[in-house]
């Protein structure tokens, strides 16, 4: 977890985005609260993996341009890490003196408080062709995703070249955060795609409440925490195995948009709902009682003889005693892209996000969900996986033992 | 093309505008300002860079000695709209409008002496609102107008001496300016003769003639579609699509309107009465783009307007969506940008010689892009293919490579006006 920044995930820096020469605690911009607190952009892991999830997202999938060089793709990665470091300490990425130039930051973000954002950056297995001259700092354990069950992935929002998640509790400063990047990047790389996402769907410290996701139920509940600082060292953090020294310290980030077929699932019965994830709706308890954190006994019978936790449940089948253990941080939001023109259905779901050791996790637990009851109601129509480095100490850059 | 729908620029905030901080505030609800030109004496100067509550863009470099803005008020009643002060001195001067109880009377113009022309005005004030404009003002006699009032036209004046545009120190901006204006004034005759062309073989029922000269005669308006969106409805007249802005069937009677009439609807009836109704609007263009004086600022900003306009309307096949000869005026848009360029080299090398290189390289990627679609004679003879066989990846690798020479193009600006 993050030196400083853990599970409280914060500094105590107020932080707003102030126009230059204004006074952030100026009553004008805004009343210093909560709000104003800043996540450190240094220390030893990124931001925005082990920080506590903020309320909303906007990650950017980019691909770098054809034409663009590797030298190119380093500076824009080291301007890029000055940008984040201004946008995380609730500065504008930089200074409007002229008024003949276009605006250097795009504005939207000015008077807000900085909302505890964090950019994170992740490489695609792309990024590693022979492009840039990186196929020998490929690890090995970055590759595509197999294919997969219960997924029909649309190419406009499968893989990227880069990534850039930028979390904060106001959708204005994590779009501003992707926005100004993208910018900055403009004839380096492009957008593949971008997911703006609503509600956090996970916790990821002890100290937050369960939110839930667009199927109504809690999410999250046995989700790794922060302060589990052995289970992030086992699952989460890349160490001492991987082949490419420059991702210790780092982890994996594996994006898929789910699709939630919200009109059927609301048309499911309760007890059914209730089946199909293995918990109570309301409570969060397990289907075998107790409260939210009883941990569920697959083992235990009900009244007809059946499993009480039924065998194709969600929870059974995600759970990492069905799954050798197996366990990742899941830091996902519930997305909607608006109306499907087709049938006129909700278009949204989880953006789901997790970050992991290896990709291997992900990928065993998804095959285990291929007898998931859910899958009747979901859809994977996104997908995508990125390496995302360590965190930065001061006066580091992104790239910098990349590029070596 | 740009339509004047779309093509107003957000108003720029400048780094500096103290004077104006409560007084934003105060208007926040204002009706829109439109302020359609800055007045530099009797030049004819360039809306595209001015900006409500902006300094103008025509200004460039020729920031007045005070420094200083100086407020008038204009009281909109039954009456009329006397300003107060009705005389200035010369700089940036901030009108504020309020509707106290005219009903009959909404708007507020400042126009030339002679009435002829409007240089920024605030329409839709009913009673109880108030909106404005800011600009610089050389000195000279001007007219406020209110249209419905007792008395419509008062006197303002503008007092000191004539403040010249710094850039004409600058040997290279005059010399680029000029040859601007030349190349200008050759685009705008080419078009009159090129059209003229193309309306002969609409007259003789020639319609395959016809498609094969409606890209050539297009090519001359894309290089310098900019200036002409000085002047807003004429540039509508004339290249107005259906949706943008025009929406009027009446008023549909340019480019567009007659390669809607031929590749949609197969048709040459009633294209001889649009054609020749065309070329008399480009021959009025070509009177006023003979007279017009321009500057480095509205040559840098029409290079990135020209290149934003291949983003927008160029890469989705929106503007030439009945014919398809979408790429030879994706291409004049770009020769019309590098024209620019071009022209401000010798003062750019020593000013930003980096921006310089970054601008040709990424001009240097969309050519190359540009390169894969040609062919010969190729698509009604436009030396490319057809704009609709290029398909989604290859239109946002375009796309990409052209952003980004817009992005860099948007440096341009600062570095003539500083």
């Amino acid at each position: 977890m993050l030196a400083g920044a853990g599970a409280a995930g914060a500094g105590v820096v107020a932080g707003f985005f102030a126009r230059p020469g204004t006074n952030p605690g100026d009553p004008a911009g805004g009343v210093v609260g909560d709000s104003g607190v800043t996540v450190p952009f240094y220390g030893p892991h990124q931001a925005g993996i082990a920080t506590a999830a903020q309320d909303r997202l906007a990650f950017g999938s980019l691909n770098v341009v054809v034409g663009a060089t590797r030298a190119d793709l380093r500076d824009l990665l080291r301007a890029w890490t000055t940008a984040a470091a201004s946008m995380a300490a609730g500065k504008l990425v930089g200074e409007d003196t002229r008024p003949y130039a276009p605006p250097v930051d795009t504005g939207e973000a000015i008077g807000s408080p900085v909302s505890q954002l964090t950019i994170t950056l992740g490489y695609g297995p792309s990024l590693f062709d022979h492009r840039f001259g990186l196929a020998d700092r490929k690890p090995s354990a970055l590759g595509q995703l197999p294919a997969l069950p219960n997924e029909d992935l649309d190419p406009g929002y499968t893989g990227g070249d880069l990534c850039i998640q930028a979390c904060a509790d106001d959708p204005l400063v994590a779009f501003h955060a992707v926005r100004n990047l993208a910018r900055i990047g403009m004839g380096v790389v492009e957008h593949n795609w971008m997911e703006l996402g609503f509600g956090r769907t996970s916790t990821t410290t002890t100290s937050q409440a369960t939110p839930r996701n667009l199927l109504g139920f809690k999410d999250g509940t046995r989700n790794i925490k922060a302060e589990e600082k052995a289970l992030m060292d086992d699952w989460v953090w890349v160490g001492g195995e991987t082949d490419q020294p420059w991702l210790r310290g780092g982890s994996y980030l594996i994006a898929r948009k789910i699709r939630i077929f919200v009109e059927n699932w609301d048309r499911d019965y309760l007890k059914d709902q209730q089946n199909v994830i293995g918990r109570a709706k309301v409570s969060g308890a397990p289907l075998t009682g107790g409260g939210e954190f009883t941990a569920p006994d697959f083992a235990a019978s009900g009244s007809d003889d059946q499993p009480a936790i039924p065998a194709n449940a969600h929870i059974r089948l995600a759970s990492f005693e069905h799954n050798g253990g197996t366990r990742i941080l899941r830091r996902g939001y519930s997305f909607t892209d608006g109306i499907d023109p087709q049938t006129g259905t909700l278009l949204g779901g989880l953006f789901f996000i997790a970050f992991m050791k290896s990709p291997a996790q992900f990928i065993r637990l998804q095959q285990s969900l291929a007898a998931d009851a859910l899958n009747e109601y979901i859809q994977h129509t996104g997908s995508a996986v990125f390496a995302c480095p360590p965190g930065l100490h001061s006066g580091q850059r992104w790239g910098d033992t990349l590029f070596t | 093309m740009r339509t004047h729908g779309n093509s107003t620029r957000y108003s720029a905030i400048p780094a500096a505008q103290p004077t104006r901080g409560p007084r934003q505030a105060r208007r926040r609800f204002a009706p829109p300002v439109i302020v359609l030109a800055a007045v530099t004496g009797l030049a004819l100067a360039s809306a595209g860079c001015s900006s409500a509550h902006g300094s103008s863009g025509s200004q460039a470099g020729q920031e007045s000695g005070s420094g200083k803005t100086t407020a008038v008020a204009i009281d909109l009643t039954p009456r009329g709209c006397a300003p107060r002060p009705a005389s200035v001195p010369a700089g940036e001067v901030d009108f504020t409008i309020t509707n106290k109880n005219a009903g009959a009377v909404s708007e507020a113009e400042l126009r030339t002496s002679d009435l002829s022309k409007i240089l920024a005005e605030q329409e839709n004030l009913t009673p109880g609102l108030s909106g404005g404009f800011s600009l610089d003002i050389q000195p000279g006699s001007y007219k406020i107008n209110c249209p419905g009032a007792a008395q419509q036209h008062w006197t303002f004046t503008v007092t000191g001496k004539q403040v010249g545009p710094s850039w004409q120190s600058s040997t290279q901006l005059a010399a680029a300016v000029r040859s601007y204006s030349a190349y200008v004034n050759q685009n705008t005759a080419g078009l009159v003769a090129r059209t003229q062309a193309f309306c002969r073989a609409i007259d003789a029922g020639n319609m395959s003639q016809a498609e094969v000269l409606y890209p050539k005669a297009r090519i001359y308006y894309e290089r310098i579609e900019p200036v002409a969106e000085i002047w807003g409805s004429l540039d509508t007249d004339i290249d107005g699509r259906w949706e943008n802005p025009v929406t009027v069937a009446s008023q549909f009677i340019g480019f567009h309107r007659i390669e809607q009439l031929i590749w949609d609807d197969n048709t040459l009836t009633g294209t001889p009465k649009l054609c020749s109704g065309l070329v008399a609007n480009e021959r009025q263009l070509l009177t006023l783009v003979r007279s017009a004086q321009y500057n480095p600022l509205e040559m840098a900003s029409g290079a990135t307007d020209l290149i934003n306009e291949a983003a927008t309307s160029k890469i989705t096949g929106e503007e030439e969506r009945y014919s398809n000869t979408d790429f030879p005026v994706f291409q004049a848009n770009v020769d019309g940008a590098m024209e620019v360029v071009s022209l401000l080299r010798p003062y750019l090398t020593h000013k930003d010689p980096a921006l310089l290189t970054q601008i040709s390289k990424r001009a240097a990627a969309v050519m190359a892009l540009l390169a894969k679609y040609k062919a010969s004679p190729g698509y009604d003879d436009t030396g490319y293919v057809e704009y609709s066989t290029v398909l989604h990846p290859q239109r946002r690798q375009l796309s990409a490579a052209v952003n980004a020479l817009a992005e860099s193009l948007s440096g341009l600006s600062v570095q003539v006006s500083t």
